[in-house]
């Protein structure tokens, strides 16, 4: 056994995304082992949800993943939806994919700017969470909240548009378009970060089919154009033409243009929104009584979507009570985050390890649920 | 007189870049999209860590963090500044970098002695980058003592009077261009932060320290960048009187700090790679040139 020292990466680190902990055994500057080290901020997502009325838990389930909360309510509300078996208005389902596409832009604005952490670039997350800041405009003037909306619930979302937010979003998006061209020279065209982030921290397609990755990882290494909201679209994913970008080669630089680039197909989706978006209700009840009386009819469901970092899943159980028997979190960064860290992480640098945690999309939350 | 000439220099020394420090931040914040601290903030922040309790973690701890202040404290007392010069004769560049190198010592003895594995990575770091960046820019600085058969810097300075085609920036540009890419590396500025990376070693030698340890290491650091950007304007940029020294001081710094503000950091193996290949064949073209032809005056202009 070489004479090695361990590091800990985390939770206390400037390179790690939450509350996570990377346990490293390193020889020189070569990771020989790795123990992730998820339950720093284990709250008991799963089991709290077993124990709180159908709609108090709309509150707890932001939290499981904090830099983009919509993609859980929507999950959610799909889930009780479908056990009760209830079909929401058509206008519903436009806000809610309004809402979805400006979290996914906030979201990859974020970790496109965010790359610059690791790598040293501070010129790029000062912008992204700038720009992000009016994404979070908007969330407020719809929902009256800024980061946990609790806007999409079961049954439609919580009130109607106030009114001229579509020229507010359309006025963003205009901003945005402009905006994207610096953001490709700052960060995709920087040659320190292609010196960084080019034919470094390679996923494998082997790999991402013994682990599960889903999202981004697998578009880039597989070349499949494997998302939900074309494979099984959801809300009204079906009526919209976007494109899914693919890659056959996954470095981390081919991550970050596929996050570049989804950004503009969101961009896309939401102008196609403001257009085609029905006037009409917003919400129906999903059972009789008040919200805090609600009984959902027993039965299981599995419901996903697509989040920024793949395909993220509520499997909810309901035995006809107030409350759900059960509710199990698919985190879309689950495979990667845990086994990937213990199983791939090794053989790479220090240096190397906070670019691997940002680029595979890790999110703590979600691992520890 | 000699030692008050030294006091001055150090109360000036920490005034003005203490107060260009400030000024960068602004910069920085402009490039960023940001608003930015206020100008004297880091005033503020070094007042501040020298006003809390500080842990200690043993003897070689704190006597590397007296070391490195004090080391380079004395190293701004033999800088000749704009033509001032404390002790007549000791104004030489190897007084310089050797002063500089207890220094950097006494913080690699410093953060080692802290105990924390990031802090002894990160001096490992700034170790080999230090071997990166001083060979090119020794052979630079050996070519232009070589040429005039002096190593007083006040010397090197007077060569350069007369105008600015007689500095060494347009009479050795490519010895300038080299000696401003070490003086990246020495500032550790972006792309050569790699000993103090955040994200990826914790900060390095940094990350055990607090309070007035911490203190000293910032007002060490302000000290060092004064010494090395004051460096590059007397060799390259011929000195000049007070106001022409600052501004072009300023000039030089804050050139520095937008570059550093567009890129991200090597890894410590590229940075070596980096030094050693256009830099180290840049300064060796230049000493060529110093030494077949003289100082090469007439073929540059």
């Amino acid at each position: 056994m070489a004479k090695d020292l361990k590091l800990y990466l985390g939770p206390n680190h400037p390179g790690m995304h939450g509350n996570f902990s990377v346990h490293m055994y390193v020889e020189g500057d070569k990771i020989l082992r790795t123990r992730p080290l998820p339950g720093m901020l284990h709250r008991g997502f799963e089991k709290l949800m077993e124990r709180r009325l159908w709609m108090n838990n709309l509150a707890l389930i932001p939290r499981i993943c904090v830099p983009e909360p919509d993609i859980n309510e929507m999950v959610y509300a799909m889930g009780v939806e479908a056990l009760a078996k209830v079909e929401i208005p058509e206008r519903a389902h436009w806000i809610r994919m309004l809402i979805l596409e400006l979290a996914r832009i906030a979201n990859h604005l974020m970790s496109l700017g965010g790359i610059g952490g690791p790598t040293g670039l501070y010129t790029g997350p000062n912008w992204a969470i700038a720009d992000r800041d009016l994404i979070l405009d908007i969330f407020e003037a719809i929902s009256g909240a800024r980061v946990y909306h609790m806007y999409i619930v079961p049954g439609g979302v919580r009130k109607d548009l106030p009114e001229g937010i579509e020229e507010k979003i359309s006025g963003f998006l205009d901003y945005l378009e402009g905006r994207m061209p610096e953001y490709e020279d700052l960060i995709l065209n920087n040659p320190m970060i292609i010196k960084r982030t080019k034919d470094e921290i390679m996923l494998p397609e082997e790999v991402v089919w013994e682990l599960g990755v889903t999202g981004i990882g697998m578009r880039s290494a597989t070349g499949k154009p494997y998302d939900i909201r074309k494979i099984d679209p959801y809300a009204r994913y079906d009526q919209i033409e976007f494109q899914v970008p693919t890659a056959t080669y996954s470095d981390a630089y081919t991550r970050l243009t596929l996050k570049y680039k989804e950004i503009i197909q969101s961009v896309r989706i939401i102008r196609q929104v403001l257009e085609k978006m029905p006037q009409g209700d917003v919400r129906t009840n999903v059972s009789r009584g008040s919200a805090l009386r609600w009984r959902i009819p027993a039965g299981q469901v599995y419901s996903h979507i697509e989040c920024t970092r793949g395909e993220y899943g509520y499997y909810i159980v309901s035995d006809g009570s107030d409350q759900p028997y059960r509710v199990a979190v698919r985190g879309a960064s689950y495979p990667q985050g845990l086994l990937g860290v213990e199983k791939y992480l090794p053989g790479h640098r220090i240096e190397d390890a906070a670019i691997w945690m940002d680029t595979m999309g890790v999110c703590a939350p979600e691992i520890d649920r | 007189m000699s030692y008050l000439i030294g006091l001055m220099l150090i109360v000036i020394a920490f005034l003005w870049q203490v107060t260009l420090e400030g000024f960068q931040r602004k910069v920085t914040a402009k490039v960023q999209r940001r608003v930015g601290p206020r100008w004297y903030q880091t005033f503020m922040d070094i007042f501040k860590a020298f006003s809390k309790s500080s842990i200690s973690h043993g003897f070689i701890y704190d006597f590397g963090a007296m070391m490195t202040l004090g080391g380079t404290m004395a190293t701004v007392v033999f800088l000749p500044f704009s033509g001032i010069v404390a002790f007549n004769g000791l104004d030489n560049f190897f007084v310089i970098i050797y002063l500089l190198a207890v220094g950097s010592l006494g913080m690699a003895m410093s953060a080692v002695g802290s105990g924390n594995p990031w802090a002894s990575i990160g001096v490992m770091r700034a170790l080999t980058q230090m071997v990166g960046y001083e060979v090119p820019f020794m052979i630079v600085v050996f070519g232009m003592i070589f040429g005039y058969g002096t190593s007083s810097i006040s010397a090197l300075v007077e060569v350069q009077a007369g105008g600015f085609l007689n500095w060494h920036l347009l009479r050795m540009p490519l010895g300038a261009i080299v000696g401003f890419i070490s003086l990246m590396g020495m500032l550790a500025k972006k792309p050569y932060d790699t000993p103090i990376a955040p994200a990826e070693i914790a900060s390095g030698p940094l990350v055990e320290y607090g309070g007035k340890h911490l203190g000293m290491l910032m007002l060490q650091h302000e000290f060092a960048v004064f010494i090395e950007v004051g460096l590059f304007v007397n060799l390259f940029l011929g000195g000049g009187g007070i106001v022409a020294y600052l501004i072009k001081y300023a000039a030089v710094y804050l050139f520095a700090t937008i570059i550093s503000a567009v890129l991200g950091r090597f890894k410590i193996e590229q940075v070596v790679y980096h030094f050693y290949k256009v830099p180290l064949a840049l300064s060796l073209i230049q000493a060529a040139v110093v030494i077949f032809t003289g100082l090469g005056v007439e073929i540059w202009l």
